[in-house]
């Protein structure tokens, strides 16, 4: 029983790659043009060009191509069960049937929405996993906040905002490391969390989530008065121990990014789409 | 019901790049009956040895057998198992969840499709051998517990299991000493009484001295020293080396020792380090 080691999402791999290197805004800004990219992608061609954008950027990184892929296992039977559901209930315009069973039927259409949708949370899951696995928690903070800087004028309360995410992805972990215990301790106890029904499976987690929320309270309530403790307070006049600054590498990488979008643009608009 | 580990290794996170080895090829035999302290700096890999022991975690090499059951195996009924080992865990808010005392007690029986009566007569049994009145506290809020109470609640709740062995996880650490007192005497009447083999899991060596039979002292995942507790105490300097202190008894005898009072035995109480220093003054009175 480990809950906690296929969990890759908001844990940093320390490094000194490029990658590692990069300003953190640098990073934020690719990953958010990736991701609008894998909105509007609706061919296999610019997966593809994807793809290798993905090889590429794990290759610099030099991160263990197994772990990258690893926070996926836990996402296996939601990612099978969303293209099950596409297969067989999405039709399109004019339905070109592959074959029924009992009374629902899959449709080519079908077929290649579940595979598309199916790649793009695979491709968004990755590399948002990717800019965490290569972006210490501080630096990612201080990427965020200035890029929410501008937003400040409008009323929105960045700073705060930000140390609110932050805080949230830090918890992930420590949350999974608690559920890990209380597992534990329930399993001790005669529970059998692999056997059952769907339904039995799910009753035995409620007895698992209660101490969970319970401690979870408890945390946020201690980190509370350990920041009061220390007199923090959010918004103006705080300063950075850390200035950002942009250099050379973030240039090439923002070149890279400008091209590659550009080339995943022209596949959107001048490949037929497959649905 | 015995446990024999042979070879054991085991390694957290395994197969990723943050892979840690905790235990390293590590052998010993519990046996029946007998009350064994598991004793080490933090870290040392204690609290993973002794999950292993209900096959909570598998080891990677090696294998663990308990009452010739291999945790292995697959064929080997896990659950039935870990009835069979309970296991006392070292945050009781990580163990009690249910509302009421009375209903967390009932957890572990009731998970063994015991009927409602069995149950019931288990709840107040398992209650009344941790000193918690039944009339009073069977309904108590969880949560209004004391630090003391709440521990003997999860000693209940693994009680009402019947296991024949019992892990207790540093249950002692954050209590006041009347409420540590309580709970070492519960135990103590545990393995005396009920005939459960005991496994203590402590960072004490007033606990372990005071209480076992016989001690393993672990450090970096390997067994440093293991026997009865006056053999493992002779060893003071590998102690120290490895950041364990002396029990207050025998620091105290040993300071005397230095100081040159002839003491000739190692005490592993109050009373005996009484009795000693008592009999060696008046041993000194006769002769002068």
């Amino acid at each position: 029983m480990e809950l906690t080691k296929n969990i890759t999402l908001g844990v940093y791999l320390p490094g000194q790659s490029l990658i590692h290197r990069l300003d953190p805004r640098t990073k934020i800004i690719s990953v958010t043009a990736i991701v609008i990219l894998l909105l509007l992608i609706k061919s296999y061609y610019a997966y593809a060009a994807m793809l290798i954008l993905l090889a590429f950027v794990i290759f610099i990184a030099v991160i263990p191509v197994g772990y990258a892929f690893r926070g996926l296992k836990p996402m296996l039977p939601v990612l099978v069960l969303m293209w099950v559901f596409q297969l067989f209930l999405y039709s399109g315009p004019s339905p070109k049937l592959l074959f029924t069973w009992w009374f629902f039927s899959a449709t080519e259409a079908g077929f290649h929405m579940g595979n598309l949708i199916t790649l793009r949370v695979f491709f968004l899951f990755t590399f948002t996993t990717l800019l965490t696995l290569t972006t210490s928690i501080v630096s990612l903070t201080d990427g965020l906040e200035s890029l929410l800087n501008p937003l400040k004028r409008i009323g929105v309360p960045s700073q705060e905002l930000v140390m609110t995410m932050i805080i949230a992805l830090r918890f992930v972990l420590i949350l999974a490391e608690e559920l890990d215990k209380i597992v534990k301790a329930q399993m001790a106890r005669g529970v059998a969390f692999d056997r059952g029904s769907f339904i039995h499976k799910t009753k035995k987690m409620f007895p698992v989530f209660l101490p969970l929320f319970i401690s979870a309270f408890k945390r946020a309530e201690e980190l509370i008065v350990a920041m009061e403790a220390r007199s923090y307070t959010g918004g103006k006049n705080r300063t950075k121990m850390k200035t950002l600054h942009l250099g050379r590498v973030d240039l090439v990488a923002g070149l890279v990014m400008i091209v590659f979008s550009t080339l995943v643009m022209v596949l959107i608009i001048s490949v037929k789409p497959q649905i | 019901m015995s446990i024999i580990v042979e070879n054991l290794c085991f390694s957290y996170k395994k197969g990723t790049p943050f892979e840690k080895k905790v235990l390293h090829d590590i052998s010993l035999t519990v046996e029946d009956g007998e009350f064994l302290a598991l004793i080490g700096p933090t870290q040392s890999g204690k609290t993973t040895l002794a999950q292993h022991f209900n096959a909570l975690l598998i080891p990677h090499c090696g294998r663990v057998m308990v009452n010739e059951a291999d945790t292995q195996d697959p064929n080997t009924d896990l659950v039935a198992l870990r009835l069979q080992v309970g296991y006392v865990f070292q945050n009781p808010d990580y163990q009690l969840f249910a509302p009421t005392v009375g209903e967390d007690i009932a957890f572990g029986p009731l998970n063994q499709k015991l009927p409602r009566t069995v149950i019931n007569d288990r709840v107040s049994e398992a209650m009344k051998i941790v000193n918690l009145v039944p009339e009073i506290f069977l309904n108590r809020d969880i949560y209004a517990l004391s630090g003391g109470q709440k521990r003997r609640v999860a000693i209940a709740g693994v009680l009402a299991c019947q296991p024949q062995i019992m892990i207790l996880d540093d249950i002692t650490a954050g209590l006041d000493p009347r409420g540590r007192d309580e709970i070492l005497a519960v135990i103590r009447r545990l393995h005396r009484e009920q005939n459960i083999t005991i496994i203590l899991i402590s960072n004490s060596m007033d606990e372990a001295a005071e209480m076992a039979d016989r001690i393993i002292v672990m450090n970096q995942g390997q067994i440093t020293l293991e026997g009865k507790a006056r053999a493992i105490f002779s060893h003071l300097d590998l102690l120290r080396s490895i950041g364990l202190e002396l029990p207050e008894s025998m620091n105290l005898v040993q300071q005397l020792q230095e100081r040159g009072l002839a003491i000739s035995s190692v005490p592993l109480n109050l009373d005996e380090t009484i009795d000693l220093i008592a009999g060696s003054f008046r041993k000194g009175q006769g002769t002068t």
